[in-house]
This record gives C-alpha cells, sequence and structure tokens, in this order.
C-alpha cells in the first residue's frame, strides 16, 4: 500500500460537519413553487374519475397530459410511467402533483382532490404473480425477466450425485434511508429545461427528460447539488421525481421545488428486491460438484432496473466457489408493489445470503467445519467462474480466511456456547463481488472522462459521477493530483453539470473508483505528457474494456466483471434466551478490495457497509400487508444506530488490479453483501438450528425454538 | 402558528378554564402525532398552551415519604436524580435518545397514555398517584385509574396534570425490562417492570406491571395477592405456572408493525417466570 492508501482530510468533511454545506432543499427562490404529488390510494385500480378542487390562481395541477414527450421514465423497458393514465399499479403511484405558491395550500389542494376507482384483483407476491391467476400487470405471465444459463454438466452431476440437498431461502424488502430524503428544483428558461437535486447518476436524469419533453440534449440541463446519501435509492427514483418537477416549471415557467417529505420517500420510493432462492446441490464425496440455483426477485410494479439486478444475483449464485456443473435460472416478478430497484450489492446481497447459508448448511450435514468446507470449494487464480470467465488475478481467499480466522480467534470462540447469560454464537462468511457493471454494461456505457488544466495550473476533474458520502471528492482528487504530482489541493471537482462534464457513467456498481478513477488515470497519465505551464490543456478519454475480456450477453458467457474483489466476515452474537434478541457483539472483516485509495475511507465504507448488511440481516423490518407497508416511517423501519453497532476489527491484503487506480478494486458493495449470512450463521451457532429467511426476527426465532422444544 | 404561552401555572389554569387548549410542554409526542407535510407547523386539534417552561411545574422533591415529581419535569432529569428509585430511573434511561429525553416531560409520557408509554410500568409498580389542577380543583387519582385506554385518560380538558406522587417502596428484589426494536431511540413490543421484597423467606411485597400488552399497562393485584405472604419455598413450579397462567389472561397484546401478538405474550409470561424464579432460593 502506497502512498496513495495514506488517509488525508476528506474535502467533502468541513462544510458537511459545519452544516454549511447546501443540499436541494436549501436553496430557494422569491416566488418558487412548492409541488405535492396525488397519489393513489388502490395498490391496483382503474381511475374512473379525478375531481379537482377549484384552484386559486397562482396554483396548477400537473397530470399525464402535460408531459411533453412521452410519458415514461427512460430506464431498461421503459414500462414506468410519470404520472399514471388509466390504471394504477401501486399503492402511493404519481396520479397528478399540485403546484403554487404557499406549501400549506398546496397542501390542502392535494388532499381535496377526490378519486373514483375500479379495484382490479391485486398481486403481491412472488407466487401469486407466479401463479398468474389474475390479470397479468406485465406481459402475459407478469415476467420482466426470465433468465437462464449452464455451465458443465449439471443433470450429469446430480445423475451420479451421493446425495441432494434442496434448500429455499427468503430475504426480504430493505429500505435505503439515507440521509437527506429525495428531492428537485426545476426552471425553464430560455427554452432550456434545468433540473438541480440529489441524485447518483446525472445523465439517467438527463436521459430522461430527453425522452419525458422530446427536446434535443442541449435544451436539458441537470445539476447534482450535495447528495446527502445514495445507496442506490438515487439511481434510478430520481427520474421520477426530476420528471414531474420538470413538468411543472414548463407549465408554469417559475421555479419549482419537489422534495418528498421523509414518510413519503420510506413508502413510495424503490427499495431492496425480496426474493425466493431455491438451491439444490448435488454432493459426492463430501464436496458439492453440482448446483443448481432458482432465483425469484419480487421486483414491484415496474420493470425498472429489476432485469440487471436479477443478472448480477444469478452471476453471484455461486458465491465464491468453484463449483463445475452449474444450472442458474432468474425470474423478476411483476406485483402491485413500489417498483424495487438498485440498493448497495444490486441482487448480490440476496444471493451470496443464500449460497452461504447454503455451504454451512451443506458442511454441518457432511459433519465438517464451514470455514474449511468453503475454503475446499474456493476460486483459485485460472478457474472459470459460474459464467465461464476467467479468474484472471490471484484469488487470496486463504490468506483472507487465515487472517479473518486469527484477527476472531474464530476457533477458541466456537467452542463457546454461552456468555454473560446468553446464547452465544459465532458466524462465518466468505464471498466475492463483481468489480463495475454487470456483463457488457461497461461496453454499452463507454464513459468519457476529461480533464482541464486551466491557465492557472489548477486541474479541473470533469465527470459526472458523484459524492454521495462515499468519498471520490477525496480519492479521485488524490489519483490525479498523484499521477500528476501536484497538490490535491489544486484539483477541482465540483457536483456534475451534464453542461460541463462529459458522461462518464452513473454512480454504481461500486464502478467510481475502479472504472471511472482507472480512466481518470490514464488521462492524468496523459495529461502530465502534455502538460504546459501557463496554458489550458485539455485530455479526455473514453473507457474501453480491457481486450482480454470475453462476454456474450444473450447466453450470459464469459467474464461477468473484468474484476473482483474479495471478503471474509466474522460476527459475534449473543442472543437473548428469554427474549430472542439478538446483540451483534463484534464484525470482523477482511477485504481484498486492491489498493485502498484512502485507508480511512476505506474503513468507513466497511463500517458502514458492514452496519448496512446486520440491519439487513437483523433489525430492518418491512412487512406487505392489504397492499401498503406495515412500517412507513422511520418511527416503524429500524435501521441500527450507533448503539447497536457491535465493535469492528478489520484489515485488508491487496491484490492489485492492473486497470485500476493504483490497483484500485470495488468496494462500496463488496462490504455489505457478507454481513448477513454471517449473522445468520453465527444465530444458527448459538440456537443450534438452522435458519433459511432473513430479516432473522425474534419474533421468528421464538417460534422456530418453540417448535424444536416441543 | 397560533398559541398561548402562559406567564404561570394560575394563568395556564385560568386559560383551560376559558377554553379548550391543548397543553404541549416538551412536544415530543405532539409533534409527531400532528405533523403534516414537510416543513408544515404541525396541525394540532385545538389551540396549543405551552406549558413545559413554567417553573412550578418543573422539580424533584421528598416530602416526607413521598416522592413528587412535578409534570413538565425533564425525563433526562429524573433519569439522572438520586432521589428517583432505580426502577424509574432505569425506565427512563432506555427510552428513546438523549436530545428526546432533554425535551421530554414525564407528564407528557403519562398523559399521552399509550399502551407503550415506557414510564408507565414503573409508576404502576411504584403504586403513583396523579395531582390534576383546574382553576377550582385538585384531584389525586391512582395512575392505574388515570389511564382508561389507549391515549385515554380522566384528564378534563379544564385540567392540567400537576404533578406524579409515588412512595419509595423498600424492596429487595427488581427488575426492569424494555424489549424494542433497537437498543436506542426505539419504541417498546413490551416491557415489564417488578419489585418484591422477601425477608426471612417470606414474601411481603409483590408487584409487577407489563407495557404494551393490553390497550392500558397491566397490573393485576389481585394475582399479586397470591403471591405475597408465600414463604420462597412454596414457589414451586406448579405455583409458578398457575401465575403465570393467570396472568394469561390478562395480557392481551396485539399484531403491529413492531411485533406480534404471540411475541409480546410469550415474552412478557416468560419474564414473568424469570422474576418468580429469582425470588427462589439458589
Amino acid at each position: 500500500m502506497g502512498d496513495i492508501s495514506k488517509p488525508v482530510r476528506r474535502f467533502d468533511a468541513p462544510e458537511k460537519i459545519m452544516g454549511t454545506a447546501r443540499y436541494v432543499d436549501d436553496y430557494f427562490e422569491e416566488e418558487m413553487l412548492f409541488v405535492r404529488i396525488v397519489r393513489s390510494t388502490r395498490p391496483r385500480a382503474r381511475i374512473k374519475s379525478i375531481k379537482l378542487p377549484k384552484l386559486p390562481s397562482g396554483y396548477c395541477v400537473v397530470d399525464k397530459n402535460d408531459v411533453p414527450g412521452e410519458n415514461r421514465i427512460k430506464m431498461i423497458f421503459d414500462d414506468w410511467p410519470f404520472f399514471a393514465e388509466d390504471v394504477v399499479n401501486f399503492y402511493g403511484e404519481p396520479i397528478l402533483a399540485i403546484a403554487g405558491p404557499d406549501r400549506e395550500k398546496v397542501y390542502e389542494l392535494s388532499n381535496a382532490v377526490k378519486i373514483e376507482y375500479e379495484d382490479i384483483p391485486p398481486i403481491y407476491t412472488i407466487e401469486e404473480s407466479e401463479e398468474n391467476k389474475r390479470p397479468p400487470i406485465f406481459g402475459e405471465n407478469n415476467l420482466f425477466a426470465d433468465y437462464f444459463y449452464e455451465k458443465g454438466d449439471p443433470d450429469g452431476a446430480f445423475r451420479d450425485a451421493d446425495q441432494i440437498v434442496e434448500e429455499e431461502f427468503r430475504t426480504g424488502f430493505q429500505e435505503h434511508i439515507y440521509l437527506e430524503p429525495q428531492g428537485m428544483i426545476a426552471k425553464y428558461e430560455d427554452g432550456r429545461i434545468t433540473v438541480f437535486g440529489s441524485m447518483q447518476c446525472p445523465y439517467y436524469v438527463k436521459n430522461a427528460l430527453i425522452k419525458a419533453f422530446g427536446f434535443p440534449e442541449d435544451r436539458i440541463r441537470v445539476v447534482q447539488t450535495t447528495t446527502g446519501g445514495g445507496f442506490g435509492g438515487k439511481e434510478e427514483y430520481p427520474s421520477q421525481i426530476a420528471g414531474i418537477a420538470a413538468f411543472c416549471a414548463y407549465k408554469t415557467g417559475k421555479t419549482v421545488k419537489l422534495v418528498y417529505d421523509r414518510a413519503e420517500d420510506v413508502e413510495f420510493t424503490t427499495k431492496r428486491h425480496p426474493s425466493r432462492i431455491r438451491i439444490k446441490g448435488a454432493i459426492k464425496d463430501k464436496r458439492v460438484v453440482g448446483i443448481e440455483v432458482d432465483i425469484a426477485l419480487n421486483a414491484g410494479a415496474y420493470a425498472g432496473l429489476s432485469s440487471v439486478v436479477l443478472q448480477r444475483a444469478m452471476f453471484a449464485a455461486t458465491g465464491a466457489y468453484r463449483i463445475d456443473n452449474v444450472r442458474v435460472l432468474g425470474k423478476a416478478f411483476a406485483t402491485n408493489i413500489v417498483p424495487l430497484g438498485a440498493f448497495r450489492g444490486f441482487g448480490a446481497p440476496q444471493a451470496i445470503f443464500a449460497i452461504e447459508t447454503f455451504m454451512n448448511h451443506v458442511a454441518k450435514k457432511m459433519g465438517e467445519d464451514p470455514v474449511r468446507f468453503k475454503l475446499a470449494h474456493r476460486y483459485k487464480k485460472g478457474d472459470t467462474t459460474a459464467t465461464g470467465g476467467l479468474l484472471r488475478s490471484e484469488v487470496r481467499l486463504p490468506e483472507i480466511t487465515e487472517k479473518i480466522i486469527e484477527m476472531s480467534e474464530y476457533y477458541e470462540k466456537k467452542k463457546q456456547k454461552e456468555k454473560d447469560g446468553k446464547l452465544y454464537g459465532i458466524g462465518f462468511s466468505m464471498f466475492l463481488h463483481g468489480c463495475g457493471f454487470t456483463g457488457n454494461g461497461e461496453e454499452v456505457l463507454k464513459s468519457i472522462a476529461r480533464l482541464k488544466k486551466r491557465k492557472d495550473d489548477k486541474v479541473e476533474i470533469l465527470i459526472s459521477n458523484v459524492e454521495m458520502g462515499q468519498g471520490p471528492q477525496t480519492t479521485l482528487r488524490k489519483v490525479v493530483a498523484q499521477v500528476l504530482g501536484i497538490p490535491m489541493e489544486d484539483v477541482i471537482y465540483e457536483n456534475p453539470d451534464t453542461d460541463k462534464v462529459p458522461d462518464s457513467g452513473p454512480t454504481v456498481a461500486s464502478r467510481t473508483a475502479m472504472i471511472v478513477g482507472g480512466l481518470l488515470y490514464r488521462v492524468a497519465k496523459e495529461l502530465k505528457e502534455k502538460w504546459k505551464e501557463g496554458e489550458e490543456v485539455v485530455v479526455e478519454k473514453q473507457y474501453r474494456h480491457p481486450e482480454y475480456i470475453k462476454w456474450d450477453q444473450s447466453t450470459f458467457k464469459g467474464d461477468a466483471y473484468p474484476e473482483y474483489s474479495w471478503g471474509a466476515n466474522v460476527i459475534e452474537v449473543e442472543v437473548d434466551p428469554l427474549t430472542y434478541e439478538i446483540e451483534v457483539k463484534k464484525a470482523y472483516a477482511v477485504f481484498d478490495l486492491g489498493t485502498p485509495l484512502d485507508k480511512k475511507i476505506i474503513e468507513g465504507q466497511i463500517h458502514g457497509g458492514m452496519l448496512q448488511g446486520i440491519g439487513y440481516a437483523t433489525l430492518e423490518v418491512m412487512e406487505f400487508e392489504n397492499g401498503r407497508f406495515k412500517q412507513r416511517t422511520i418511527t416503524d423501519y429500524i435501521i441500527p444506530t450507533a448503539m447497536d453497532a457491535p465493535l469492528f476489527e478489520t484489515d485488508l491484503v491487496v491484490e492489485p488490479y492492473k486497470n485500476g487506480p493504483f490497483g484500485a478494486k470495488c468496494a462500496g458493495e463488496l462490504t455489505l453483501v457478507g454481513a448477513a449470512p454471517a449473522v445468520c450463521a453465527a444465530v444458527e451457532d448459538a440456537l443450534g438450528i438452522n435458519l433459511y429467511e432473513i430479516p432473522i426476527r425474534p419474533e421468528k426465532l421464538l417460534v422456530l425454538m418453540n417448535k424444536e422444544d416441543n | 402558528m397560533e398559541g398561548l404561552i402562559p406567564e404561570s401555572l394560575d394563568e395556564a389554569l385560568e386559560a383551560l378554564s376559558e377554553r379548550k387548549f391543548i397543553p404541549i410542554a416538551g412536544g415530543t409526542d405532539l409533534m409527531v402525532r400532528y405533523k403534516r407535510w414537510k416543513n408544515l407547523p404541525p396541525s394540532f386539534p385545538s389551540l396549543p398552551l405551552f406549558i413545559g417552561h413554567i417553573a412550578e411545574l418543573s422539580g424533584i422533591e421528598k416530602k416526607d415519604d413521598e416522592i413528587v415529581i412535578k409534570a413538565a419535569t425533564l425525563l433526562s432529569e429524573i433519569e439522572q436524580s438520586p432521589l428517583v428509585p432505580s426502577i424509574l430511573r432505569k425506565a427512563i434511561s432506555q427510552m428513546a435518545a438523549p436530545g428526546i429525553r432533554n425535551m421530554g416531560t414525564i407528564g407528557g409520557n403519562i398523559v399521552n397514555s399509550s399502551p407503550a408509554g415506557d414510564t408507565l410500568p414503573p409508576l404502576y409498580v411504584l403504586d403513583a398517584k396523579v395531582v390534576l389542577l383546574s382553576k377550582n380543583e385538585r384531584r389525586c387519582l391512582f395512575i392505574y385509574d388515570f389511564i382508561t385506554g389507549p391515549g385515554k385518560n380522566q384528564r378534563r380538558d379544564d385540567e392540567l396534570l400537576y404533578e406524579v406522587r409515588f412512595k419509595v417502596p423498600k424492596h429487595t428484589h427488581e427488575m426492569y425490562r424494555k424489549v424494542g426494536t433497537r437498543k436506542a431511540n426505539a419504541l417498546s413490543k413490551l416491557s415489564v417492570a417488578a419489585l418484591a421484597s422477601s425477608r426471612d423467606g417470606k414474601i411481603d411485597d409483590f408487584r409487577i406491571g407489563f407495557g404494551a400488552v393490553a390497550p392500558t399497562p397491566v397490573r393485576v393485584k389481585s394475582i399479586e395477592e397470591k403471591v405475597k405472604s408465600r414463604h420462597v419455598s412454596e414457589l414451586s413450579d406448579d405455583f409458578i405456572n398457575e401465575i403465570v397462567n393467570e396472568y394469561g389472561e390478562w395480557i392481551k397484546p396485539i399484531d403491529d408493525q413492531r411485533s406480534t401478538a404471540l411475541y409480546r405474550k410469550t415474552v412478557a409470561l416468560r419474564l414473568l417466570r424469570a422474576f418468580l424464579l429469582q425470588l427462589k432460593p439458589v
């Protein structure tokens, strides 16, 4: 770990700590209009009539008829409307919006809108969607995506197996709870739409507005405002808000603000997909030699990004293990729930929870220690992945495992059964994460990064990737400064404005440091050669996948990702024998995420990611009942507080990626994916039972333990 | 937003004698309950009467054999006061988070009368009385007579909760358990407060209260009587089972967004059993 890893003061820290950072809701203008969305109060219905209150002057209604271009949010299938047309497909779907100068009045008017519905039988669960007994929501069979891939001879492996183990796993919803709720400000001036707001992907928003307005691209401008967290929640959803705000601005000619109330944000924005994952393993000589993984995602009312989330889940289906005979099936089901979307890990947390827990269960069945069992199956350099991609770099899982076992005193603690009157358990997980966009994503994106050396010898980073707490304001400055040999303070990196920055792709998929950072590294190298003091020099480069990467998107064969990060987690829990409350006491992590671009920022990512994963496994309960979420405030949707955080102990192993800046790989999502299975293994160890579902609620444990007792 | 800020208790009572107000001290429940949309003030059902600043409504003192806590005393002050029995302090220390405890008041928690109000089970087992004042009257009621249902109590519109008072028990055993949704800023799934005293093997005091398991906190004196005056050696498995079953008749929780009825009931009874077992000689 060279100089680059040495922590520096974060560039965004002072303004955030002092409270001077300006988030979208901090901007005000004279004569600004406020917008409130009127939403469906039915999960699935035909809109029969809409009765509007009398609108005072200065107030207006904006709905589907005010969309100048196409009433569809640009994503993959473009099935998601900005405003409902004749049918609503989830509780909370926007039907119209009211804009006006006084918030109080806007609130009153929006509550006075009367909508008559004719209900259509709703579909909520994967099973209901699968049965297809009610009128389908999407296509003829409710499937947004239906995929399949194979490797080796899975049928042969099952035929020759000593034993076949079949299990079914379930994972729940997860809500992002970024600190800053979503919001946008829109203007229409001189024939141009400008939108400012909280977002991860300025060009997603721009492209959505181009389609929605039917404008040429030079008439749309998108500017990111300081963003208080995203976690994937601000990947695709901001387009919905930007559209509505922009339609209001277009209709009124005024600046309009649409910022969600926390309750709206919790209930009506995207969340992590619930899943049902069935795994069937063919066991021969105490090893898993064949596997079939069948992944079903509940995708909600519109396709959104679900097909790609499903792909990442499918490509992570065998975890960190080499299994030569593989069949993976995947389906994304339409239901009458808010569209499910991007969330840190993007399908991988569901798949990794399932495969890790499956491997634990099989190890126990074989009478083997799960750590050794997993090590025996782990990937090695030169192996091919489930999709047949080649692992070109050293896979340092043995070293990672050795470190974490020693650090956590795993085997000594494993003997322990009780601690301070509590049931004690310890659990281990081993996993990988594919870095950057899934499949051919990076090829399609063809990201462009630009550096502009100004006459004053300062250098501007011109990319569309955003700071949302994960640190690029600091790490990317470090990369550029170090290559150029200039002070970090001489590198300027402002919140992106699509009028100024090229499209370097979205801030997602743990791609910013490795892909965009790698591109910037190469741009900086070239700039260094072209450097002329006192003169302006601009260098720009387009991303190209390394030539050795082979991928066939139609068969899912080849290198699903250009590189992988790896990790292991150990979690210690204490379970109260009376109440089954789970206390996560200690969390250990060893990761190979390549060269850390700043050790402190990486440590922050590890603590935050693991805690979010621990919440996913334990506290974060979101139940859907009678067409609505039961937990729809931050009083009821529970994420861990500092008091719930365990003590963390972390270490790194560094296997650099040659195309990453200074050898950096991916970090942000990796830190989340292994926590849930380690928590699950620890609780299983404490209680001596097998578990198949997260979140692991005390309520569920009580029922399971009562069954166990009888 | 409109409201009245009286300068004294008398002025507050005078105002209440004239029209209906919603008294508001720390606002930690009311601001949330009546919130509307972002950046809008809450919409109270009647004019707010701000009482959090009135000096006569704040303070903790020992009067004869009683502890008297004025209604607008901050939760954090009670949490830190050595005069206050530990069972109440423990309960308060697990409420919300320091910021909320620095705003919220004990009177607010009582008048809010939520089945999950965390000061209530300890106040029930302390046999606390509440004193209500109106312009011309002073009433004193046991807390379990004062609270009548979820969010319902005997306060009349012209009254203010003035103080809560109780005798300090001389107990040998104590248990407080809050089972919340997480460790801080959490509402209770259920809570249990229990006190008992055994001297020379004889149980001369036994009180237990349960929160969030019925429309109001649960305390059943008739069952307590059965435990009282027993010798600890009489706490047989059969006897304990009988007591647990009897409480089972009173504990009638619901399924909601925080927990399930089954969990609440089972765990409440498990904690009861654990407390009874504590009284048994080792």
